[in-house]
């Protein structure tokens, strides 16, 4: 029994991580109606911005977090203002669905792993945080890292949500979300708003892959995984919802571990999938999933 | 107040405002008329900076604002109430009233606003708190006006605010828009429903293939044949005569 609890708990905690790129992955698909096939790569970047900062800034962990989400949703909006608009101008509005923007994303992709694999090359790296002693609870021990995931993911989500809800800032982004012409009328940035939401989504995704670091190495291939686990997740949610993108990644991270650990480890990576698979065949639109118009 | 004058624009390769110029006095109610497919939604769009003009120039209070981006428009005091079915859904009726400030920078002038607007549209402070899904099609209608008004415009522009709306409701609606016009609101009203209009404006345009057609005040426009014909409802016998 015990030895469930604990797959429960490291379940939850890579479903926090999960969650959290599912929920950037969310937030540019409803802010920017692109799917974005590089935020894999933007969550490794963010890691290892943090390594940076935790190894030769020698700086403690928590500015570490926060000051690689800050880096790392600026360089979301550089990315999205540098390229992603372009393509946007091209077909005239402020979006573009379709083949060219997720063409391009995977192009972004590719190339933001092979700036990565220059800048550190191919080994993985170690990101040795001192977290302390495990968290003992009755005879349950929980390490820290993984108390500490769940503690930095739950602040970050609650924050989303009291941006989103209580603050001009977070209407004007659920605005444009709904619909970018009646947001204009109501007197909104539209274009500033975009690249707001673009950072906010790349932020997010750098909180994953600095949170995850401790854990498992840091590496240039580490995004690839894990954007597949991440659309997983967000489609079993229900894709665009931001309440879906959190409860698909914990379904995702619990399943992935329990199946891993009572059935078999071999299969790790297949677990996420008969779950999508499931998912997608009873009930499409996901968990939470919402008509497209009601999105905001 | 607003200026337009020969205005060309459209969609893609399709053009369709053909050199229209209209005029609006400060203070006044204005109808643009016309039916479906005339350009009439395509020069609010224009105006509004949602489309850009291909030629020709808008002038507002004295500057030129053609080619700005909206929100800088919404900024300037000339904000388009959308339709009703354009409200954001999934927001209760107090955001919508707060995103439409969105340009006010200040809290208290904001609440000031709000009230502003509960004072013109008292059902919608009952229902502040509901999402604005659950609203019948005339609260939409009077939020989407309301929304309009929390920027603090000095000129507002209505599109079609009689659409799908009981007779009665539209009544009540454009007796609350003569009474924001009386407290000094100039009002661009791009409306179908001709007889309603008119009852209410002070001067109209009539636009037809993305022209002004006819143009005077709404008496003149009243005794207007063509207008009698072609929007007031004259006999089919009439019209086979002019035909």
């Amino acid at each position: 029994m015990d030895y469930v609890i604990d797959l429960l708990i490291i379940g939850l905690s890579v479903g926090m991580v999960y969650a959290l790129v599912a929920l950037g992955i969310s937030l540019i698909y409803s802010g920017l109606d692109i799917v974005h096939f590089a935020h894999g790569e933007i969550y490794m970047l963010g890691a290892f911005i943090g390594l940076m900062l935790f190894q030769h800034l020698a700086l403690p962990y928590v500015p570490t977090l926060v000051l690689a989400i800050v880096l790392t949703g600026l360089l979301g909006v550089l990315i999205e203002r540098l390229f992603y608009r372009r393509l946007t101008r091209a077909g005239g509005g402020y979006t573009v669905a379709g083949m060219g923007m997720i063409i391009a994303g995977f192009g972004m992709s590719i190339v933001l792993q092979n700036i990565a694999f220059l800048v550190w090359g191919a080994k993985p790296l170690p990101f040795p945080v001192p977290f302390g002693r495990p968290l003992e609870i009755g005879n349950l021990t929980l390490p820290m890292s993984y108390a500490w995931i769940v503690a930095a993911a739950v602040v970050l989500m609650l924050g989303l949500n009291l941006i989103l809800k209580k603050t001009m800032l977070g209407l004007a982004m659920r605005a444009v979300a709904y619909n970018k012409d009646i947001a204009y009328l109501s007197g909104v940035n539209v274009p500033l708003m975009i690249s707001v939401i673009f950072g906010i989504g790349c932020a997010l995704g750098a909180a994953a892959g600095v949170l995850i670091g401790p854990i498992n190495y840091v590496q240039v291939q580490m995004g690839v995984a894990v954007l597949i686990k991440a659309f997983a997740a967000a489609v079993v949610g229900g894709f665009g919802s931001l309440p879906g993108a959190i409860v698909g990644g914990l379904l995702v991270g619990v399943v992935e571990s329990l199946g891993a650990g009572l059935v078999s480890g071999t299969y790790k990576d297949v677990y996420a999938f008969i779950l999508l698979i499931l998912v997608l065949m009873l009930k499409p639109s996901g968990m939470l999933g919402v008509e497209a118009k009601m999105k905001a | 107040m607003l200026e337009i004058d020969n205005l060309v624009a459209g969609y893609g390769s399709i053009q369709i405002l053909n050199g229209a110029s209209l005029k609006v006095g400060r203070g006044q109610i204005v109808a643009l008329l016309g039916g479906n497919g005339t350009g009439k939604s395509t020069l609010l769009k224009a105006i509004s900076g949602l489309i850009r003009p291909r030629s020709g120039s808008i002038a507002f209070a004295g500057e030129r604002v053609d080619g700005l981006r909206p929100d800088r428009i919404v900024r300037r005091g000339l904000v388009q109430v959308t339709q009703g079915k354009d409200a954001f859904p999934a927001m209760t009726v107090e955001e919508n009233l707060r995103l439409g400030a969105y340009v006010v920078g200040d809290r208290s002038n904001r609440a000031a606003n709000m009230e502003r607007v509960y004072g013109y549209f008292p059902v919608l402070k009952q229902k502040r708190s509901q999402l604005s899904a659950t609203l019948s099609g005339g609260q939409l209608q009077m939020l989407c006006i309301g929304r309009g008004l929390m920027s603090n415009p000095t000129m507002i522009m209505l599109d079609e605010p009689s659409a799908a709306l009981a007779p009665q409701v539209v009544l009540d609606i454009f007796r609350t828009i003569n009474r924001i016009c009386r407290d000094g609101m100039t009002v661009l009203m791009v409306e179908q429903n001709v007889r309603m209009a008119l009852l209410l404006a002070h001067y109209g345009y009539v636009i037809k293939d993305g022209i002004i057609h006819i143009e005077g005040t709404a008496a003149e426009l009243m005794h207007d044949d063509n207008v009698r014909l072609s929007y007031l409802g004259g006999t089919v016998a009439n019209r086979e005569a002019q035909l």
